[in-house]
C-alpha cells in the first residue's frame, strides 16, 4: 500500500518506489530504499512524517503516494 | 600546507566543528559558479598548520545537487591530504551511508564520531575501537559542541595524511561484486585515478560517470542485459543502495549498544513535533512566533506597555527643549530606549547605532569638512553625497542583523525545517515549495537578507522566481513613502477619516497579490518546471549555539559592509552628482534641484509616465514625481528626503503660496514628508488614482541599490539578472498603469480583465501544445 495509508508506529518494509531517478537517488541517500525499513510517525492531509534509521524525514503528499510499503 | 576536507551530512555538526577548529582564521567565499558558501580556515595546533576546507553538507556523492557535485569533485580533483568524515552518532546508519562512498576513494579518511555526548546522555554506548576495526580507518569520538576530542581527531588525521590509502568497498557480498571488480580493472588499465569509486558509480549508472567513460560502459550494459534480481530487477542503482545499507546494518550498526530495547519510544523532539507540526495548531503557532520576531525587531511599543499603561512621552516629562530636541546627552541616550513607550530591542539597537554611533561619527566628520574651507561643491560631495549615502546604507545594518539573528535561531534550533513542512501544501499551489516562505516573509523586513536566504532553495528556477518577487513584499523602508503619500491624500482631498491606514494596508495586499500572480506567470512561462518534491529531514530540536550564531552574523556583516563601500557608495555618488549639477556643470544648492541634470532627464522621461498617471498630464512641475522615483532607486528612505527638497524647490520657484500651511519651515520640518507631498500635489494637480499609482510603482519597481546588488550576486547569471531588472520595471509599470486607469475610469476594469483572460488563455493553450507561437520571430520584432 502507499505509505500515505500505512498505519502509524509500526515497522514497515518498503517494497517499491515509483519516483524519477533524481528523486529516487535522494530518497536512497536518506535511507528510503527498496527493502529498507520505515515507520510512519504522523500523517496529515497526505503529507507524511516517517522515521528512517534514526532520522526523521518529511514527505509531501505527491511522494507519499509513490512509496509502497508492506 | 596540508589540506584536510570536512565532509558529512547536513545537520551533523560539521559547521560547529569547523568553527571550533579554525576560530578566527575562517574565511567565507563562494564555490566557483554556484552560490554555495565555501568556508576555509587554518588549524594551528598540529605539528604544522593545516588548511581546513568545509565541504557542503551532503547525504551522498551522487551528482544530483550542486552540493554533492562540489564535494565529490573537490575530493577527486583537488585531492585533499585527508578527509575528515563527520558522522552523527545519534543517526549512525544513515550517516555511514555517505562514509561507505567516501571510503571507495583513494584518499586517507578519518571518521569523527560527533554528538557522542547526546548518545551517552541517552544511555547508549558506541564501541569506537570495534567500529575502527570494521571500517579499516581511524574512528575518533568527539563532541564539536563541547570541543571534546578535537585535538585527538586532528592528530589522528595528521598521522593518516602521511600514509597512502586505497579505496575499499562494502559491496563485496552483493551480486554486483564481480562486475565492479572487472570495471575497476578496466578503468585502472586506462590509468583512471580512484578506479574503485568510478567503477561503482559507473555500475550505478551515474550521469557524470556515464559521460566520462563511454567505452567501459558497455561492460556494464552487457552484464545488465543478462542480469535479473527478484526484488530489484536490473535496477543497479537501487541494488547498490540496498547493498550499502545491508552491510551497514549487519556489520557497523551492532557497535551501537542501546540501553532500551523498546523500539518506539518518543523522544523529546517527537513530543514537540506532535504540537508544532500538528495539522491544526502548527500554522497558528508559527504565526505567533513570526509576529513575535517582527515585534521584537520593529515595534516602537515593546509588549504594548506604553499603550496599556499610558506611559508619558519625553515631552510630557519635560526632558525636551522647546524645539523638541533632547535636553542633554543623557536624555539623548534615553530617547534611544524610551519615548512614551519602551522600544523593542531591535529598535533600541537601531537607534543607538544610527543616532549615537554612526550619526555622531559622521556628524563630526561633516563638521570637520565644513570648517576645512573646501570649495562648496567639494563639501557638498563629501557631506551630502558620500557621507549621507554611507549613512543611509549603514542605517540598514541593525534591522538586517537583528532579523538575521532571529531567523538563524529558528534555523539552528531545527524549527525552520518544520515551518517549511507545514507551509508546503499551501505553497505547492503557486508552484513553489514550503521553503520559499521564509525568504518571502523576511522581505517585509528587508529584501537584502531575504534574497540571501533563498540559498536554502534547492531548485534554481524556484530560487530565481523567489528572488524576483521578494521586493514585492513591501520592506520597512517603503512604509514611510506609503504613509507620506497616504497622509497627503487625506490633507489635500479631505477624504474620509482613517483611510490613510486603509491605503497603506491595501498597498501591502497589492504587493502580495502581484507577487503571487508573477510567480504563477513565471512558473507557467519562462521558469517552467516541476515543483521539486518536498523531502526534508527534520533534525532533532536543540538549543542554538551562541558562538555559531555570532560567527554567522559576523559573516553577514562583512558581506554587507563590503557591498556598502563599493557598488552602493558608487551609485550614491552618481545620484548626488545628477541632483547637484546642471547641464552647464554648475554646482547647485539643494533647493535648485529643478535645474539639475536629473530634473532635466526627468522632464525628458516624463511622457513615459503618462500612462501610469504622473507624466505629461501633470504639466510644468510633473517631473518632481519622476525625480522621486529615481531617488528611490538608491534607497527608499531617500524618497522622503527628496520630497522635502522638491517641496522646498517648488516653494522657491513654483510661485505657489504655501503660507496657509506655514511655508518653507513646515515643509522642511515635517519628518513624515506629508506636507512636502501636499505641496507637490498642489503644484501638479495630480489625481488620487495618479498618487496611488505612484506609490504602487515605487513599491514594485526596481528596489534599492542594496537589494539590486544582492540580487545580482545571488542570481549569478548575468542574463538572468538583466531579465530580473526588466521584470521589475514591467511589473511595476503594468500594475501602476492598471491602478491608474481603473481608478480614473472604472470601466477600463473590463478591458484589463479581458487582457488578463486572453494572456492566461494563450499561456494555458501554449503549454498544452494546442497553439504554436513562433517565439524567435516575436523576439526579433
Amino acid at each position: 500500500m502507499p505509505i500515505v495509508f500505512a498505519p502509524l508506529n509500526i515497522d514497515l518494509r518498503i517494497v517499491r518506489v515509483l519516483a524519477d531517478d533524481k528523486t529516487k537517488k535522494h530518497l536512497e541517500s536518506l535511507g528510503i530504499t527498496v527493502n529498507g525499513n520505515v515507520t510512519v510517525l504522523s500523517s496529515s492531509g497526505g503529507s507524511v512524517v516517517c522515521r528512517i534509521k534514526d532520522g526523521k524525514v518529511a514527505l509531501d503528499s505527491n511522494l507519499s503516494t509513490k512509496i509502497f510499503v508492506a | 600546507m596540508k589540506r584536510f576536507a570536512l565532509a558529512g551530512n547536513p545537520n551533523c555538526g560539521k559547521t560547529t566543528l569547523f568553527n571550533s577548529l579554525t576560530g578566527s582564521t575562517a574565511h567565507v567565499g563562494n564555490w566557483p559558479g554556484v552560490t554555495v558558501d565555501k568556508r576555509d580556515g587554518v588549524y594551528k595546533k598540529c605539528a604544522e598548520p593545516v588548511a581546513i576546507i568545509d565541504l557542503p553538507g551532503i547525504y551522498s556523492l551522487s551528482p544530483y545537487t550542486p552540493e554533492e557535485v562540489i564535494a565529490r569533485n573537490y575530493i577527486l580533483d583537488e585531492k585533499p591530504d585527508c578527509v575528515i568524515n563527520i558522522v552523527d552518532a545519534t543517526n549512525l546508519e544513515r550517516n555511514l551511508y555517505l562514509s561507505t562512498q567516501i571510503l571507495e576513494m583513494d584518499v586517507p579518511v578519518v571518521i569523527a564520531l560527533n554528538m557522542m555526548d547526546a548518545v551517552e546522555k541517552a544511555g547508549d554506548k558506541i564501541d569506537a575501537k570495534e567500529l575502527e576495526k570494521r571500517l579499516g580507518v581511524p574512528v575518533v569520538k568527539i563532541s564539536a559542541l563541547k570541543e571534546q576530542g578535537l585535538h585527538d581527531l586532528m592528530e589522528r588525521a595528521f598521522a593518516e595524511s602521511q600514509k597512502e590509502r586505497k579505496g575499499t568497498t562494502v559491496l563485496q557480498d552483493t551480486p554486483l561484486a564481480h562486475l565492479i571488480g572487472d570495471v575497476k580493472i578496466a578503468l585502472a588499465g586506462q590509468k583512471v585515478a580512484n578506479p574503485l569509486f568510478h567503477a561503482i558509480k559507473l555500475v550505478e549508472g551515474d550521469e557524470i560517470e556515464v559521460d566520462m567513460h563511454k567505452e567501459t560502459l558497455e561492460m556494464v550494459s552487457e552484464f545488465k542485459e543478462t542480469f535479473s534480481d527478484e526484488i530489484f530487477g536490473n535496477d543497479f542503482e537501487a541494488l547498490v543502495a540496498d547493498g550499502r545499507y545491508k552491510y551497514i546494518s549487519k556489520h557497523f550498526a551492532p557497535v551501537l549498544e542501546r540501553r532500551s530495547k523498546e523500539k518506539f519510544q518518543m523522544s523529546r523532539s517527537d513530543k514537540a513535533d506532535r504540537v508544532l507540526t500538528n495539522r491544526w495548531a502548527g500554522i497558528p503557532i508559527f504565526l505567533v512566533i513570526l509576529f513575535a520576531i517582527f515585534h521584537l525587531t520593529f515595534s516602537e511599543d515593546f509588549l504594548y506597555l506604553g499603550a496599556i499603561f499610558g506611559l508619558p512621552d519625553l515631552e510630557t516629562l519635560g526632558l525636551l527643549t522647546a524645539e523638541g530636541a533632547p535636553l542633554n546627552y543623557g536624555v539623548r541616550w534615553l530617547a534611544c530606549i524610551y519615548d512614551g513607550a519602551l522600544f523593542s530591542p531591535g529598535v533600541i539597537i537601531n537607534n543607538i547605532w544610527n543616532d549615537m554611533l554612526v550619526g555622531e561619527l559622521f556628524g563630526w566628520i561633516q563638521g570637520l569638512v565644513e570648517s576645512s574651507g573646501m570649495a562648496g561643491w567639494a563639501v557638498g560631495l563629501i557631506n551630502n553625497g558620500i557621507i549621507e549615502g554611507l549613512a543611509a546604507v549603514l542605517s540598514f545594518l541593525p534591522p538586517i542583523l537583528v532579523l538575521f539573528l532571529f531567523f538563524s535561531i529558528l534555523e539552528d534550533s531545527g524549527y525552520m525545517a518544520r515551518i517549511a513542512f507545514i507551509l508546503d501544501r499551501m505553497f505547492r499551489r503557486f508552484g513553489l515549495s514550503g521553503r520559499a516562505f521564509m525568504p518571502m516573509i523576511m522581505g517585509f523586513g528587508c529584501s537584502v537578507p531575504a534574497m540571501i536566504n533563498t540559498r536554502t532553495l534547492a531548485d534554481e528556477k524556484e530560487r530565481t522566481a523567489t528572488v524576483r518577487v521578494i521586493p514585492f513584499f513591501s520592506c520597512g523602508a517603503k512604509l514611510p513613502i506609503l504613509t507620506a503619500v497616504a497622509g497627503a491624500i487625506l490633507m489635500a482631498f479631505n477624504s474620509g477619516n482613517g483611510s490613510a491606514d486603509l491605503i497603506t494596508y491595501a498597498m501591502y495586499i497589492l504587493g502580495i497579490v502581484v507577487a503571487i500572480l508573477s510567480v504563477l506567470l513565471m512558473r507557467g512561462t519562462t521558469l517552467k518546471g516541476e515543483t521539486p518534491p518536498f523531502i526534508m529531514e527534520l533534525p532533532a530540536y536543540h538549543a542554538p549555539q551562541f558562538k555559531n550564531l555570532m560567527l554567522h552574523l559576523w559573516d553577514k556583516t562583512k558581506h554587507f559592509v563590503k557591498k556598502a563601500f563599493t557598488i552602493i557608495l558608487a551609485s550614491t555618488i552618481v545620484i548626488w552628482f545628477l541632483t547637484h549639477f546642471s547641464f552647464a556643470w554648475k554646482f547647485l544648492e539643494d533647493e535648485q534641484i529643478n535645474e539639475s541634470i536629473l530634473a532635466g532627464l526627468a522632464q525628458l522621461l516624463q511622457p513615459l509616465f503618462t500612462p501610469v498617471g504622473f507624466g505629461s498630464q501633470l504639466g510644468e512641475y510633473g517631473w518632481v514625481f519622476v525625480v522621486a522615483v529615481v531617488a528611490g532607486l538608491i534607497a527608499k528612505e531617500n524618497v522622503i528626503a527628496t520630497f522635502a527638497t522638491l517641496g522646498a524647490c517648488l516653494m522657491a520657484f513654483g510661485g505657489l503660496d504655501f503660507s496657509s500651511i506655514g511655508g518653507l519651515d513646515a515643509i522642511m520640518g515635517d519628518d513624515t514628508g506629508i506636507t512636502a507631498v501636499w505641496a507637490m500635489i498642489m503644484a501638479t494637480n495630480i489625481t488620487i488614482p495618479g498618487l496611488i499609482s505612484f506609490i504602487a510603482f515605487n513599491m514594485l519597481t526596481i528596489p534599492c541599490f542594496a537589494a539590486v546588488g544582492t540580487a545580482k550576486s545571488e542570481l549569478g547569471d548575468k542574463k538572468r539578472f538583466n531579465f530580473t531588472l526588466l521584470f521589475w520595471v514591467a511589473a511595476s509599470y503594468i500594475t501602476a498603469c492598471a491602478v491608474y486607469t481603473i481608478g480614473s475610469w472604472w470601466w477600463t476594469l473590463f478591458i484589463w480583465l479581458a487582457v488578463v483572460a486572453a494572456v492566461v488563455t494563450v499561456i494555458v493553450f501554449y503549454n498544452k501544445g494546442k497553439i504554436k507561437l513562433n517565439l524567435r520571430n516575436k523576439g526579433a520584432k
